[in-house]
């Protein structure tokens, strides 16, 4: 069969939804089917702190009749994923279990950064979406609690960052008791622009062209501006100039106008002031909204990962770029950092056979390496502490959150002793423990040789020679600073690998 | 400055039940037309008469129940229940009296030229007739038979809703008391009302069961004398379900009153005209009728046996000659459907055209290994519905089947509850409709796995799954796969399977939510392009029309200058010719052998016409308590069949009839015009198109089989 049928589950707080695709290279992601059911699990966990019998027969009843859904089309493989809603219950992990018992259905309980992430991989999955990063663009996720701002410039990811202004927070913040209207929207707008302001005097500075809105509102709010256009995309003039032609109306005619099955949706007030407000801070040239929502997400993982597709969007790229802004961000990125990724890379390479990592702990390692020094931005004598802690508040669209623990610990334990698991066993695995021991090993080796900070070598060769990892450089500078260190430096990574780094000097003369 | 013209004024709309008489009337015309054949007339004639039963079980019901709630609401054209109520007395005796006449004065005589002869009194019988007649009774009726007497020890019995009754007066032989009895028996439905009895060679005569049991009736009160018998019939308001046009409001108020009332008032006596006084005196106060309720027949009651009448053996040149629907033209014998289907949208019209294409679809739908689901709604269907069982099949083949299955179509409800089982029982999923909410669409979706991908294969209609009523009803479909309508056919049934409705439709557009503001959005449309002077035109063919929100509509439009025809076969609350308001606005009729049922819409739409069809009439319960579907027909060549139809009953000057500014329908004058009968035209139409047998190697000869095994 060429074409291979996957369905994307999920269980958000207030909808369980399931879409139904065809994945092929012909016609890639292709959806046959969307189906939704209202089931409000988010009321039953915010009051009461579990999920209620009911509500969780409720569940499984719904995920039964999406199974025989998904027979009527024969599918071939399907995730369900769920997010806070499960995280945030007491009984989350009960209810996974009872539903994997009573209806056979696997859930995938992810994190906030990996629920970013899926959805985000949704919107970067699209056709249009390389040439609007091209220039430069914001991809803003709206969601209750918060929204996700992506910033791009120049095809590369600049920063991702979570803002606290989500629809149902600005409803239950500023909710008002007998406030006008028009005082209540100023109130919003107020705060929705504060918060704005700081992200935008801090990262965009410039305008951005494209503004990607991800939010079924905005969608609803597309269609009914332009009919005919396919791909939903307008002018930000024009959008800005319709919201507030909407703004005059009331909720029942708001609704009416967007076609929207609830009359009386009590989100849409916060959520087209929010879109106003982004798109007028953000300065953006044109607004889009692509209609995609983490079901998609779901399936361009499952699809990219399973080869099913060809991936247009270099998410590692992605990660490698946000790194590197946080380090300019953090005035460390020089031509040191340069050097110590390629040495690192270098040796992580030629121990391949040794260390048993893969490609990706190898992303891992350069992104440590990438942010390694930030810390000193903020005490030089602490600086390995705060670069751990620097790290552990930011984020990093692509890595989950095991991943951004491992990158903050490989760099905090390549200056300070590595620990005993024990005393790590609350926050990481064993296996990636593990994991930390040999990357944190590499850098510090890797950052042995550069300590100078002068990038003092010409040529470096790295080979494996019997027990002795050979590092032969050629310098034509004196190198006994690094020599001396060398050694004080190589016991943890001889611990760690039972190889010991040597360093051979060859050294060049110039004939100058 | 003109002043602004209220189109919602109640003097612009006619009531819709005195419109629905006169809707029933034009049934009559047809009975009385001398060019139709005289069994066809005699159908006529029994189809007025069940078409009025029905009125007055689910119409003048709930007339009745709104005067004993009393329920002051002013209905469209500002006439309350109680004057509604006088007025469609007064129509329905007109009415009546018309049904007779032509029954007695035209069609039997005329039945007695070719040799038919129906007895309705048993004084008539010959000495031959009449031994027949008595051996009958005593062989096959007198043991089905329940004479019931009242007196002070039984009191008067429960006459059940819609039988037809023998009521006597009887005077006891013994007693020296002059004092009469009552007695009634009923006449057993389980019998025949038509009996044949013998005749002179080459006549055909019948006799009428009641007549039998009237001349036997003595054996049944021994003891007494019968001093008078009569037939009779009542018509009760029994059901209790209000009708679903009235406004929800109203429902409320007269179930709180019903639980206090006794069930089942009578609403109406039909008694022989000839009926005995006191006899009648009797029946009205024990049955508690009002005297403006009972009807004098002259003539036998109940006129729907005449449908029995009009199949008897023989007599072929009384009828018109039975039309075969003739095949679909894009659909070759023996073809895979789903095949013909990829090569283009294709057009049905039913019943010119056949309705084997749309069993077929699920026929083959079940036994194809390709298909995975099939997905459909069942309104009213056949007695042996070819699609239940291909349905049930499809599911025993492991096929995912869901049917919504409507319990609430009225009439029918026993009906579809047991075949609802049985398609359960063969592990279909079955959807028992909605709650508050009527389904009315008719759309099929058949789920296959191609090469290529899934293929979505939907067929949509204006008519009922009903293989039956096909040959006699006029409906549309098509069948598509075109992904836009797909897509939507797959979210119809996620939302009546209880899902989330879609964020958004391509195409379909949906009762009860979306298809209100979508009718009247294109009719404001039209109006648009009129002002800017381009040409306008609506032409919108459907069962019904008497939404007060469309009407004037379409009034508003008519004002500013667009065209607007209109082919109603039923009841419409439209009035035509009101100077400054519907002078744009013509309403035509087409009563014919084929019952009127399609839903077709044109709207120039600027010059790029848009052409709809569906399930919904311009009604309050089509538009917003039902779910219906309407469908847009997107390719040209379909669209010009649907635009070939209406263009051609509007041009219909044989059975169509005009409604004129007086409110009566009229037939076209004829004169110096060539004679159109649309549907005549449509039957040989379908014909023409049949694919010629080429006319080249017409040669005999064996066709050697090459493949083995094939």
């Amino acid at each position: 069969m060429a074409s291979h049928v996957f369905a994307a589950i999920y269980i958000g707080s207030y909808e369980v939804s399931m879409k139904v695709f065809e994945l092929s290279v012909k016609k890639r992601i292709h959806e046959i089917d969307y189906i939704r059911y209202r089931l409000d699990l988010g009321r039953d966990v915010y009051q009461t702190g579990t999920m209620g019998y009911e509500t969780v027969n409720s569940l499984c009843d719904i995920l039964s009749s999406f199974s025989h859904i998904m027979s009527g089309y024969c599918v071939e493989a399907y995730e369900v994923y769920t997010s806070a809603v499960f995280r945030d219950s007491a009984n989350g992990l009960f209810v996974v279990n009872q539903i994997l018992l009573r209806t056979g259905f696997s859930v995938k309980v992810i994190s906030n950064s990996e629920y970013r992430f899926l959805s985000y991989k949704s919107v970067a999955g699209r056709m249009p979406f390389e040439k609007m990063i091209e220039t430069s663009a914001a991809v803003v996720d709206v969601g209750g609690s918060g929204i996700q701002i992506t910033l791009f410039r120049e095809g590369s990811l600049i920063t991702t960052q979570h803002m606290d202004i989500g629809t149902v927070r600005l409803r239950e913040l500023l909710h008002a008791d007998g406030q006008s209207l028009k005082l209540y929207e100023m109130e919003i707008q107020e705060y929705i622009h504060k918060k704005l302001e700081v992200f935008y005097s801090l990262y965009s500075g410039t305008r951005v062209n494209y503004v990607i809105i991800m939010s079924d509102y905005c969608e609803a709010l597309m269609k009914s501006m332009e009919k005919k256009e396919e791909e939903n995309v307008v002018k930000a003039d024009k959008f800005i100039r319709y919201v507030e032609k909407l703004q005059k109306k009331t909720v029942e005619e708001i609704s009416h106008e967007l076609n929207l099955s609830n009359d009386n949706d009590p989100l849409i007030i916060p959520s087209i002031l929010l879109f106003r407000s982004l798109v007028q801070i953000l300065d953006a040239d044109k607004v889009w909204a692509p209609g995609v929502n983490i079901n998609d997400g779901i399936a361009y993982d499952y699809a990219w990962r399973n080869q099913l597709i060809k991936g247009t969007h270099d998410f590692e790229a992605d990660i490698i770029s946000t790194a590197q802004n946080l380090s300019k961000r953090f005035h460390c990125f020089s031509p040191h950092i340069e050097a110590l990724s390629k040495l690192s890379a270098k040796i992580f390479d030629t121990m391949k056979k040794i260390h048993g990592l893969n490609k990706r702990h190898r992303l891992l390692l350069e992104v440590a390496t990438i942010l390694h020094d930030c810390g000193k931005y903020v005490s030089i004598a602490n600086s390995a502490r705060c670069t751990y802690e620097i790290i552990m508040a930011s984020e990093i669209m692509g890595l989950s959150h095991l991943e951004r623990e491992i990158v903050a610990m490989t760099v905090l334990y390549h200056t300070i002793p590595l620990v005993d698991y024990e005393e790590l066993s609350d926050r990481i695995d064993q296996d990636s423990y593990l994991v930390i021991a040999k990357l944190s090993a590499i850098l510090c080796v890797a950052n042995a040789l550069d300590q100078s900070h002068r990038q003092k070598f010409q040529d470096i060769r790295i080979s494996l020679k019997g027990k002795e990892l050979i590092i032969t450089v050629e310098s034509l500078e004196d190198i006994s600073l690094e020599q001396a260190l060398f050694e004080a430096k190589t016991s943890y990574f001889e611990n760690v690998f039972s190889k010991k780094p040597v360093l051979k000097e060859k050294r060049v003369y110039s004939y100058h | 400055m003109e002043t602004k013209i209220n189109y919602e004024a109640p003097e612009y709309y006619e009531n819709r039940e005195l419109s629905w008489l006169k809707f029933d009337s034009r049934v009559l015309s047809e009975a009385k037309d001398k060019s139709i054949p005289l069994l066809e007339r005699l159908k006529f004639i029994s189809i007025t008469s069940s078409n009025l039963d029905e009125f007055f079980m689910v119409r003048v019901a709930s007339l009745k129940d709104m005067v004993h709630a009393n329920y002051k609401k002013r209905d469209i054209a500002g006439m309350t229940a109680s004057e509604q109520l006088a007025a469609v007395n007064q129509a329905t005796r007109g009415l009546v009296e018309a049904q007779y006449n032509t029954y007695m004065r035209s069609l039997i005589p005329l039945l007695k030229k070719e040799g038919i002869c129906i007895l309705d009194a048993h004084e008539d019988l010959t000495e031959e007739q009449a031994q027949f007649a008595d051996r009958y009774f005593m062989e096959s009726v007198y043991p089905v038979l329940t004479p019931m007497a009242v007196d002070a020890s039984r009191p008067f019995p429960l006459i059940r809703n819609k039988t037809l009754n023998i009521a006597a007066l009887l005077a006891n032989k013994k007693s020296k008391n002059k004092e009469t009895v009552f007695a009634t028996v009923q006449v057993p439905s389980v019998l025949s009302r038509l009996v044949r009895i013998p005749s002179n060679k080459g006549n055909i005569t019948f006799i009428l069961l009641e007549q039998i049991i009237e001349r036997n009736i003595e054996h049944l009160f021994s003891n007494y004398k019968v001093l008078c018998a009569y037939p009779y019939r009542i018509m009760r308001n029994a059901d209790l379900t209000i009708d679903e046009d009235e406004t929800p409001d109203l429902l409320k108020e007269i179930q709180n009153k019903l639980k206090m009332r006794q069930w089942g008032e009578v609403i109406r006596l039909e008694v022989e005209e000839k009926m005995d006084k006191k006899l009648l005196r009797f029946l009205r106060t024990e049955l508690k009728v009002a005297e403006e309720d009972i009807f004098h027949i002259a003539g036998p009651i109940d006129l729907t046996f005449l449908m029995k009448m009009y199949g008897i053996d023989g007599c072929d040149e009384l009828r018109n000659t039975p039309y075969t629907p003739k095949a679909v033209p894009e659909i070759g014998q023996g073809e895979n459907i789903f095949e013909a289907i990829r090569k283009g949208d294709i057009f049905l019209h039913h019943p010119y055209e056949t309705f084997d294409p749309v069993v077929d679809f699920i026929r083959q739908a079940s036994v194809d290994p390709d298909v995975l689901a099939i997905k459909q709604t069942l309104y009213r269907v056949s007695g042996n519905s070819p699609i239940i069982s291909s349905l049930a099949q499809a599911a025993e083949n492991g096929k995912q089947v869901t049917v919504l299955v409507e319990l609430k179509a009225r009439f029918d409800e026993e009906h579809n509850i047991v075949w609802a089982k049985k398609l359960e029982q063969a592990g279909c999923h079955v959807i028992y409709g909605l709650v508050g909410l009527k389904t009315h669409s008719k759309i099929a979706l058949v789920v296959r796995r191609e090469e290529e991908g899934i293929r979505r294969y939907v067929h949509l209609g204006t008519g009922n799954y009903n293989d039956s009523t096909a040959k006699l009803y006029t409906d549309c479909g098509i069948f598509t796969c075109k992904e836009a309508i797909g897509e939507d056919a797959t979210a119809v049934f996620n939302m009546l399977s209880g899902y989330s409705e879609p964020r958004s439709w391509n195409e379909l557009v949906l009762a009860p939510y979306w298809l209100r503001d979508k009718f009247l959005g294109l009719i404001r449309r039209e109006m648009r392009y009129a002002k800017e002077g381009k040409e306008a035109h609506i032409i919108a063919k459907m069962n019904s029309l008497c939404d007060r929100e469309i009407i004037a509509a379409l009034y508003e439009a008519s004002a500013n200058g667009v065209k607007i025809d209109l082919i109603v076969r039923g009841i419409c609350c439209l009035k035509v010719g009101i100077p400054k308001v519907s002078e744009n606005i013509t309403v035509r009729s087409i009563v014919g052998n084929f019952l009127e049922h399609s839903r077709i819409f044109y709207f120039t739409n600027g010059g790029d016409p848009e052409i709809y069809m569906g399930s919904a009439d311009w009604m309050p319960r089509n538009l917003d308590r039902r779910v219906e579907i309407i469908f847009p027909l997107l390719d040209e060549t379909l669209k010009e069949k649907a635009l070939h139809i209406l263009e051609t009953e509007l041009a219909d000057n044989v059975k169509a009839r005009i409604l004129g500014a007086d409110g009566n329908y009229e037939k076209i004058d004829k004169r110096g015009k060539t004679l159109v009968n649309s549907q005549e035209l449509f039957c040989r139409e379908a014909e023409e198109a049949l694919p010629k047998p080429s006319g080249i190697s017409r040669e005999r000869c064996f066709i050697p089989e090459e493949q083995h095994g094939k």
